[in-house]
């Protein structure tokens, strides 16, 4: 499969201009996303080869617009709906929660709801406080909801790929900082499985399981730790709902050390749910210190550029987490 | 489930115990019928052994702690297992409820000034490896010294652990006998051999030389018995104002009632009589004569006692004890020399049973087999007055003004002054003197 090297906002344009060539019922709608090519120029240029049947603008109406996709998406159209900021979809929340999650269970499987929310997320923008949140644990809290978090561009479309092929919701976390990062991508359309986590570095002292723009901080750290002569190992989960528990568990048994790391304020966030459930696992047994959680610190985002860097985690907290933890191997 | 350990009610009076040691720490493993802590009672000071065998979890009681009989003091369970952070009070009993507050109440601040302590007395601190590790490998975690935070064992720390329990030095068979014979420990020594391998040159010149080794001077603390004896005779020293009388004794017909009677008590109790048995049968023939001796303060009372009881001092490893022989007045020599060996026997061996080390009215304490003809007793409180027999020996003596050699033995009898003054003792040895200078008296 012939590859070359394209950005993470390309990957995630191509995936879905080249699922729309080949569905007629795959459609965008969003606010702005047409000639303006959406808040971060994700759809530029899609109007022009789809028109504005297939690449709709929206009123400013976040409920309107998961409305209108749920609706769509009933009635069998495959609608990827794009929301500016993943802030937003507090105003969604209604129709994502108790629309599309319960669908097909309450209708006794005979509705189904084949959806892609895709939205940009987390800080470091300077967008401040109400347009750099990561808010993926409450929607992962959501039975009836696939969460997915790609790290990389080759991730980005071969989950964006699974995720519009499933006829389930997928609620699809896009980092703003990630879109402008860029790797080998295949450029014929490829499906990676929801609910498969990625080993991104092996290693052997501490499992450093990281979501997000965290996976390529806890590379960097664990490329500085090697020099120290500390192996770590950074999974990343990809999909947190569902979670490949089994990678984790697997990855812990094998080094002793967990540490979970993810932008999100810490209280609450899917760090706790990832600690617990290894905890609860067999890999319990083979703990051999305590676990680690690293988040966001419990503040709203702030404007202030230093300040913004400071309220999540960075490359010196991870280093410190890990030599702490691994302190005593 | 842990097995409790408690306060043993071991008379029918005893009330409370006053804890003297433990023979354990905690963490330590107990096997049943290993002595566990040792006690006092008004009466006696022993040590008790484990009913159960297991870790002993935890001790509740400190050194001198006066203990209610009963009250639990610690348990003896397996590792980890959970026990109260305070003793639960009275074992057995449907009021522990009720006792407990008593006791709570009674131990809060004790356990407020000993709270650092019980930090290290907690469960241990491991991680689940480590604390998997052990389990697999029967190890106790607290036994394991842990190198994380807050001596947290990591899984290394075990490692550590199984790895000196399983590896030993390399050693040639002889280096490893003679260690074992010079206790050397063979981590120790350098190996000269292939591959560091610990020849017997080795051992040989890490042998210490024994000649230069200085003897230290140590410190021990006093162990129980030890601790009774002080306080004992330290409270007679003070209390009782000791005036010691001393008379020499002329056991030439001493020396023949044994000779004569040594046969026929063999012949009956196969059992050689012993001058001992001779002067327990002949004090008590003198106490019955002047019961002005034979007497205790109680409060501001003297009391005069019904019985003639007499201890005798029993020198033991470590300390003394004094047994008491009952009833002597209504014993002939066979029962007399019967009941001392007895208790002589069972006080050396640790053996005595509680009853048989009270009630005693008079003490004898016979110094006899040593090179000693005089001292002055200290007397065994409650009584009033103690004797000590000196060595018999040869010596010449004036009798109807002419010289002779005979055996002459002297008796040092220390009184309290408060309860028997100058005269009466002085008539009490006398009374003996004549006793044993013309034991066919003891017919009469």
């Amino acid at each position: 499969m012939a590859t070359r090297e394209i950005t993470y906002l390309e990957a995630v344009r191509e995936a879905m201009s080249q699922e729309m060539r080949q569905n007629e019922d795959v459609f965008i709608l969003g606010e702005d996303i047409g000639v303006y090519g959406g808040a971060f120029g994700v759809t530029r240029g899609m109007i022009e080869e789809f028109g504005p049947e297939r690449v709709r603008n929206t009123p400013i109406s976040e409920a309107a617009i998961a409305g209108a996709a749920i609706g769509a998406a009933l009635t069998g159209m495959r609608p990827i709906l794009e929301l500016q900021f993943s802030d937003f979809i507090t105003i969604a929340m209604d129709q994502m929660v108790n629309q599309a999650a319960k669908t097909r269970y309450m209708f006794g499987g005979k509705g189904k709801v084949p959806m892609v929310l895709r939205t940009p997320a987390g800080s470091g923008t300077g967008a401040a406080a109400q347009h750099s949140q990561s808010l993926e644990a409450w929607m992962a809290h959501i039975p009836g909801l696939k969460v997915v978090q790609p790290s990389t561009a080759y991730d980005v479309k071969g989950l964006l790929k699974a995720a519009m092929d499933d006829d389930n919701p997928v609620i699809f976390y896009e980092h703003k900082l990630l879109y402008k990062t860029s790797a080998e991508v295949p450029e014929e359309p490829y499906s990676i499985e929801i609910g498969k986590a990625d080993i991104k570095r092996e290693g052997t002292d501490v499992t450093v399981v990281a979501t997000a723009i965290m996976v390529h901080k806890a590379l960097e750290a664990a490329a500085q730790l090697e020099k120290e002569g500390i192996s770590v190992e950074v999974i990343d989960p990809r999909t947190i709902v569902p979670l490949d528990k089994e990678t984790i568990i697997d990855s812990v048994k094998k080094t002793g050390r967990l540490i979970v790391v993810h932008e999100a304020v810490r209280r609450g966030g899917i760090g706790g749910e990832i600690a617990s459930m290894v905890a609860e696992s067999e890999a319990f047994d083979y703990l051999d210190a305590p676990i680690k959680r690293l988040g966001g610190k419990e503040v709203p985002i702030p404007y202030n550029p230093n300040l913004e860097k400071a309220a999540i985690p960075q490359v010196p907290d991870i280093l410190a987490a890990v030599r702490e933890t691994v302190k005593y191997k | 489930m842990a097995k409790e350990i408690f306060m043993p009610k071991l008379s029918s009076t005893m009330e409370v115990g006053t804890l003297l040691q433990w023979l354990k720490e905690e963490g330590e493993s107990v096997e049943i019928g290993e002595p566990l802590f040792e006690i006092m009672t008004d009466k006696i000071n022993i040590e008790v052994e484990a009913y159960d065998a297991g870790i002993l979890l935890k001790k509740y009681v400190e050194v001198d702690d006066q203990v209610p009989v009963n009250q639990i003091i610690g348990y003896i369970g397996v590792a980890d297992e959970t026990i109260p952070d305070v003793s639960p009070g009275i074992s057995g009993t449907e009021e522990v409820g009720m006792k407990h507050q008593a006791v709570s109440a009674e131990t809060s601040s004790l356990v407020e000034v000993s709270a650092d302590n019980n930090q290290q007395t907690e469960k241990p601190r491991a991680t689940p490896a480590a604390r998997k590790l052990a389990r697999v490998n029967q190890l106790t975690l607290t036994a394991i010294k842990g190198s994380g935070p807050n001596g947290r064992v990591h899984r290394k720390d075990v490692i550590a652990v199984l790895e000196g329990a399983t590896t030993s030095p390399k050693a040639t068979p002889l280096a490893r006998k003679l260690a074992a014979g010079e206790q050397i420990d063979l981590a120790a020594v350098t190996g000269s051999g292939i591959n560091g391998k610990i020849t017997k040159m080795d051992v040989v010149a890490s042998t210490p030389k024994k000649e230069t080794i200085p003897v230290p001077a140590t410190r021990k603390k006093m162990s129980g018995m030890r601790k009774v004896i002080a306080e004992r005779m330290a409270h007679s020293a003070y209390t009782a104002p000791h005036v010691t009388l001393t008379t020499d004794v002329d056991m030439t017909k001493v020396k023949e009632l044994r000779a004569s009677l040594l046969p026929i008590v063999e012949k009956q109790t196969d059992l050689r009589l012993s001058y001992t048995e001779v002067l327990i049968k002949a004090s008590a023939a003198a106490l019955s004569r002047h019961p002005e001796v034979n007497v205790s303060i109680e409060g501001d009372e003297i009391l005069q006692h019904e019985h003639i009881h007499i201890g005798l001092a029993v020198a033991v490893p470590g300390g003394l004890m004094v047994p008491v022989v009952k009833d002597v007045l209504r014993k002939g020599l066979a029962e007399l020399t019967q009941a001392a060996k007895e208790i002589g026997q069972r006080a050396r061996e640790n053996k005595l049973l509680p009853e048989q080390l009270k009630g005693s009215t008079f003490t004898i304490s016979n110094l006899g087999m040593y090179a000693i003809d005089a001292f002055t007793p200290i007397i065994n409180q409650p009584e009033s007055a103690i004797l000590g027999v000196g060595r018999i020996l040869d010596k010449p003596v004036a009798i109807n003004g002419a010289l002779e050699i005979r055996p002459m033995m002297t008796l040092s009898l220390s009184f309290d002054h408060r309860a028997i003054d100058g005269a009466p003792a002085a008539a009490f040895l006398t009374e003996l003197k004549q006793i044993l200078e013309n034991p066919f008296e003891l017919l009469v």
